[in-house]
């Protein structure tokens, strides 16, 4: 028996034991210790690298550790097991970064709040009435008294009735519990919170009529990296909190197949919805709360937007089935089901709304995606994106709608990349490269003085396209030019230096190497495959294609013309594109102010067509030729040609 | 109402890529119509036979081919047997001593042998290298050195080896270069462009895009260069119009048909004939299929597909 230690930078350290031969990821995920994974423990990432400060484990050097970084103490967690002495391990700042400074396109920009505004204001304009059937009324009853001695929620009962109109009232269990308490606060005269379905009355809670309670929901995005959301007022649509936060989930893979081989192992399960629940959104929502000054119980609804896997994941139902041939989900639609069902702590009653799912790979949040884009709404022809783990594409108008997903791999979240990292502090975000002198100038995430880590999604798309149009790699995304910022390791494996540790004071040069690039290259050329495969089933070309919506995290940063010049968007003109942000989370809220958006998205999930890419004819020649920067046939990029900064 | 045939004439066509000099110089492409379709249009060059050898000498040769070089002592020897035999068009001279997987021959020695075959013969030449990207870069780039002026064909550029192989293979010692993709019209097309773009005129290169044994996968092999033709002629693209070379023999006897000895595989018959018939039906498919060139090893085989192009033409 072994006492381990992790030192976590600005947190309190965590002991726990663990006996000889343990893994040590699988110890830190047992004491809560958030080391990133993305390969979910396979050693082929590299991002669990942790720094011995004390003791000895049984660790060998893998590819991704560095003579130097050996001998400096740092290990990769899923290949270091435990030997009979204590440890003091260190977790590097990287890994506890994702949870608490993930940026994600979580309205804490101007930018990102006049885009949801105006996709509220689009929807409201599309003739969807952005109200609910929930509602407040004032009651005010006769006292009881010894001639009159109605048991309260008799009482409370005929009022609502009378009231409201309704044949039959639902007093809950939590109402009743509180209800001869806040009669007698109120002198009998209280406010009550309430749905109407038909003539029947759900009660949610009841408050003295002094009070002026709000009648507040709350709209979830989760995704697959990063879970966002916001508290509203049911009845004005006002945002009053908002929050967001890595999936807890991530420390058991970093994409949906990782997770649901997890969950298949004995009480996965549970473990994975734990760490969505318990780990990830409880402690969002208890934030949110806090910050508006009312307890999680308040909440009465919610709604949830999010992949096929994660609302399985977060339901805690077995998601073996999605990953398998023929890739059959347990439920598309999902109605009745409550908070009391799952662990959160809203309140118990409240309905869960979830957008639907179409395919085991589209999922809730393109469903709800495609609602807040817009495309459904007009005669012009769209295409709207999901640039995430998986990319998905839909493509349509207000007659028809198709839809396919693409497996574009993490390399858009950092991973697959060697320093490639979540769009946390440290990121490089935008790049720039002197054509004479190679010279990068780089805008990385943080505080004034950050220094640069790694790449993160839109930071990639940056250098590729940099590096391309100074000539420094070839349209095979091999390094053809030489220079001090090239390097060349033993093995003959190129790279181009970003940051040289030297300049920033790291154990590593933050650089990009000729796989990192050909990993990207692959996952631009899913994309890319995607969209125009997607279309010309149809018998379309992309000049027909009037506008295109880009959603998604990933997206805040993303230089349009850069990932048009890279070959991952198609080159139609640029003022085509629009950034529309977390459209997922866009339509989360408008399904839970709207009733009729709620119905609108159930009604666009069941005529939308699924097109499966992998049996398509065609498409694995599509993704071939669009694995070259910007494509093998270069007469699809004509404004690539004529780019010259 | 009279049938009035179409013409498959197509307003594009073939770059036509000359090799070796002289009288005995060969034109690989120019054509305007698909495969032996000369009743749709005029082929200006016949598609051609190459003969290969290997510098590893006649070990291991099959009965034939071993017969037809009999008394054939040198590199030398071998390659003007080669450039006689009937129906050779070129001589394609393999270093595969070179293989570091192999007897790892050093590239001094590989470029005597070059040199012994260039002074030898005044057939166009074709040179092969190793397939060992590390290898072919230095191998390759002397090999076009010391025959420098004979306006050879260097076999073969691939992804990892174009920059070296074509800058001095082309540019440095005016030579032709083939350019090696695995049977896919897209990464044809894509080492095609990456060519180009360091400077090279496509008119100095042919594409060698792969091929298999038939009955070994084939159909994709023939759906390739069909495709690679249809893209080049009916749509005009500029980086397929590049005429394309076949080495066969290099495949043909490494599959089990020709390699089994007749006491393994009795009922199979002649290990003779077996390796001529893997290697005619598959350079018939090769030709048929849109190539402009083979390489070939048995003198059977040689005369055979030469005939057949005679006939077709």
């Amino acid at each position: 028996m072994a006492q381990i230690t992790f030192k976590i930078s600005e947190s309190p350290d965590v002991v726990i034991h663990a006996n000889k031969g343990d893994r040590l990821l699988d110890i830190a995920r047992d004491a809560n210790v958030a080391i990133d994974a993305p390969c979910s423990g396979n050693a082929t990432c590299g991002k669990c690298k942790v720094k011995l400060v004390s003791g000895a484990v049984d660790s060998p050097k893998t590819q991704h550790i560095t003579e130097e970084e050996y001998a400096a103490g740092w290990r990769l967690a899923c290949v270091s097991k435990v030997l009979d002495e204590d440890l003091v391990i260190e977790v590097p700042d990287i890994a506890s970064a994702y949870k608490s400074r993930m940026k994600v396109a979580d309205l804490s920009s101007p930018e990102e709040v006049a885009i949801f505004e105006k996709i509220k204001s689009d929807i409201e304009g599309s003739g969807i009435a952005l109200t609910n059937d929930m509602a407040m009324v004032e009651l005010t009853m006769d006292a009881p008294s010894l001639d009159d001695t109605m048991p309260d929620n008799e009482r409370l009962t005929w009022a609502i009735e009378a009231a409201v109109g309704a044949e039959k009232v639902v007093l809950p269990f939590t109402v009743v519990k509180k209800l001869p308490d806040v009669l007698r606060e109120g002198n009998f005269s209280v406010k009550a919170i309430y749905k109407m379905a038909g003539s029947r009355c759900f009660v949610y809670d009841i408050y003295p009529a002094g009070e002026n309670p709000r009648i507040v929901g709350l709209a979830i995005d989760i995704g697959t990296t990063t879970v966002s959301s916001v508290l509203i007022d049911m009845q004005t649509g006002e945002i009053l909190a908002k929050g967001s936060a890595g999936n807890g989930q991530i420390r058991y893979g970093a994409d949906v197949i990782n997770r649901i081989v997890e969950q298949t192992k004995p009480g996965g399960v549970k473990k994975l919805q734990k760490a969505i629940i318990d780990d990830t959104l409880n402690p969002m929502i208890a934030n949110m709360c806090r910050s508006i000054g009312i307890k999680p119980v308040q909440i009465y609804r919610m709604s949830l937007a999010s992949n096929s896997t994660m609302n399985h994941l977060f339901m805690g139902v077995n998601a073996d089935p999605l990953r398998m041939e023929p890739y059959i989900p347990t439920f598309f639609h999902l109605k009745n089901i409550y908070a009391k069902d799952l662990n959160l702590i809203v309140n118990p009653n409240a309905d869960i709304i979830f957008a639907p799912n179409i395919g085991s790979y589209v999922g809730g949040d393109i469903t709800a995606g495609t609602l807040a884009s817009g495309i459904w709404n007009s005669e012009e022809f769209s295409v709207f994106i999901d640039l995430g783990t998986n990319g998905e594409i839909v493509f349509g108008n207000s007659d028809f709608l198709m839809s396919c997903a693409c497996s574009a791999g993490p390399a858009f979240e950092g991973g697959d990349i060697s320093c490639g990292m979540r769009a946390t502090d440290g990121a490089i975000e935008a790049v720039t490269i002197d054509k004479e002198t190679m010279e990068p100038t780089l805008s990385i995430i943080g505080d004034e003085g950050q220094q640069p880590i790694g790449l993160c999604g839109s930071g990639i798309i940056d250098i590729i396209a940099e590096l391309f149009r100074c000539g420094i790699v070839n349209a095979k995304g091999q390094l053809v030019r030489e220079g001090r910022r090239v390097k060349v390791d033993e093995d003959g494996m190129k790279s181009y230096i970003i940051a040289f540790k030297e300049d920033t004071g790291a154990v590593k040069d933050v650089e990009i190497t000729e796989v990192d690039i050909d990993s990207f290259i692959r996952a631009k050329g899913a994309i890319y495959s995607g969209i125009i495969t997607l279309v010309e089933s149809l018998g379309f070309d992309m000049s027909i294609v009037d506008n295109v919506y880009v959603a998604g995290g990933i997206g805040s940063g993303i230089n349009m013309k850069n990932a048009v010049r890279i070959g991952m968007l198609p080159d139609i003109p640029l003022e085509k594109y629009h950034y529309i942000g977390n459209s997922s989370l866009a339509g989360s809220y408008a399904m839970l102010l709207s009733n009729e958006a709620e119905d609108k998205v159930t009604e666009l999930a069941s005529s939308m067509t699924y097109l499966e890419l992998s049996t398509h004819p065609g498409y694995m020649d599509s993704f071939v030729a669009a694995c070259f920067i910007p494509h093998t046939d270069a007469d699809l990029f004509p404004s690539v040609q004529n780019m010259e900064d | 109402m009279p049938f009035n045939g179409k013409s498959g004439k197509f307003k594009a066509a073939i770059k036509e890529v000359e090799i070796g000099c002289g009288e005995k110089a060969i034109k690989l492409g120019g054509e305007n119509v698909l495969p032996f379709y000369t009743f749709d249009g005029e082929i200006a060059n016949a598609p051609k036979v190459g003969v290969m050898i290997s510098d590893k000498g006649l070990q291991d040769e099959v009965e034939g081919v071993a017969a037809y070089y009999a008394g054939c002592e040198t590199i030398a020897d071998i390659a003007k047997k080669a450039a006689e035999m009937p129906g050779a068009d070129f001589v394609a001279l393999s270093l595969e001593s070179a293989d570091p997987n192999g007897d790892d021959a050093s590239v001094e020695s590989c470029c005597e042998t070059v040199k012994a075959v260039v002074e030898a013969i005044d057939a166009p030449l074709a040179i092969i290298g190793t397939g060992n990207d590390e290898k072919d870069n230095e191998l390759l780039v002397k090999a076009a050195e010391v025959a420098e002026g004979k306006n050879v064909l260097i076999m073969s550029a691939k992804e990892g080896t174009y920059k070296s192989v074509a800058m001095s293979g082309i540019q440095a010692y005016h030579h032709k270069v083939a350019a090696e993709s695995a049977v896919d019209i897209n990464l044809a097309k894509q080492l095609n462009v990456l060519i180009s773009q360091l400077g090279i005129p496509v008119e100095d290169t042919v594409m060698h895009t792969g091929t298999a044994t038939a009955g070994y996968g084939y159909e994709y092999v023939a759906s390739t260069l069909d495709r690679i033709k249809a893209a080049a002629l009916a749509q005009n693209d500029n980086m397929l119009q590049v005429p394309i070379v076949t080495p066969v023999a290099s495949e043909t006897y490494g599959v089990k048909e020709t390699l089994s000895s007749e006491a393994d595989a009795p009922e199979w018959g002649s290990r003779d004939a077996r390796a001529i018939n893997m290697e005619v039906v598959t350079a018939a498919a090769d030709l048929a299929s849109g190539s402009n060139a083979v390489i070939l090893k048995h003198p059977a085989s040689v005369a055979t597909i030469k005939k057949m192009i005679d006939e077709l033409m």
